[in-house]
């Protein structure tokens, strides 16, 4: 009631503005850059993969490329395990997880699914994270009250990625 | 020696939220010094008016160091000690938003 009053004064009369300023544009948050990152590990897995099998002898170009490859799985894993860990710290707020209880043991296993990307060429551990990460990013859009839908991606992997549904 | 402040921003999570309203004012500083976990707002040259909770005070200055709660605030990790005269008044009541 008072707040209400407070509020049609400041409409009519703006009060001046505290600033309780962050270091971030605050309210910039997306899922996506995490999805990518988990999108090329898999990815990375693969051209390691296909590189084994069409690359008969391990010259110096094997190397090189294997290098490459192992170089951007680890760089992406990370990525992927940051980006998270910047909306679950920054953004994520009790309500939040009082909504969708399941949240912290998610993104612990995010974070041990990224690390284990990095450890191993398995495969199934970077399907297993991209899944993980596009629960996370379920969640996310629908604590902004954001519809979601799960499509292919349109590039390879083309594993199954979740993308919010916007007007 | 009063005024109505609307605060943006998320700095000061989970307890003062962005569009909350506070009245600050100078009158519990005429009785006593300003202390640390005080919410005080005050004028900073670049950011212009600002609220943060006091960390530590500088009795022979009168400087404070002000925080917010969580690690991306800026304050005076940032840009050091506010002083005294910069201070426009402390929290002496807070209308949050519904």
């Amino acid at each position: 009631m008072i707040y209400e009053l407070i509020e049609k004064l400041d409409r009519r009369f703006p009060f001046e503005r505290a600033k309780a300023h962050c270091d971030i544009p605050c309210g910039i948050y997306d899922p996506h850059h995490a999805q990518l990152a988990a999108l090329t590990v898999i990815r990375m897995i693969d051209l390691m993969n296909e590189l084994v099998k069409e690359h008969g002898q391990q010259d110096m170009e094997f190397h090189n490329s294997m290098a490459r490859y192992i170089a951007v799985k680890e760089q992406h894993a990370e990525l992927c395990k940051h980006e998270v860990r910047i909306i679950w710290g920054d953004y994520i707020k009790p309500e939040h997880v009082q909504k969708y209880p399941e949240l912290h043991e998610l993104t612990n296993n995010i974070m041990k699914l990224g690390s284990k990307c990095r450890q191993t060429t398995s495969r199934e551990t970077a399907v297993e994270l991209l899944q993980a990460v596009n629960r996370f990013a379920e969640i996310f859009w629908e604590t902004k009250g954001i519809a979601t839908k799960r499509a292919k991606a349109p590039y390879k992997p083309e594993e199954e990625v979740v993308y919010p549904v916007l007007s | 020696m009063i005024k109505l402040v609307k605060i943006t921003g998320q700095s000061l999570y989970p307890i003062y939220r962005e569009g909350d309203f506070v009245v600050v004012s100078k009158i519990p500083f005429l009785f006593g010094p300003v202390r640390p976990g005080d919410v005080i707002v005050f004028r900073h040259p670049i950011y212009g008016l600002m609220i943060k909770k006091v960390e530590r005070c500088v009795p022979q200055t009168g400087d404070v160091y002000v925080v917010g709660m969580h690690g991306h605030s800026i304050d005076s990790r940032r840009f050091g000690a506010i002083r005294r005269d910069d201070i426009v008044g402390k929290v002496i009541w807070h209308l949050k938003k519904r």
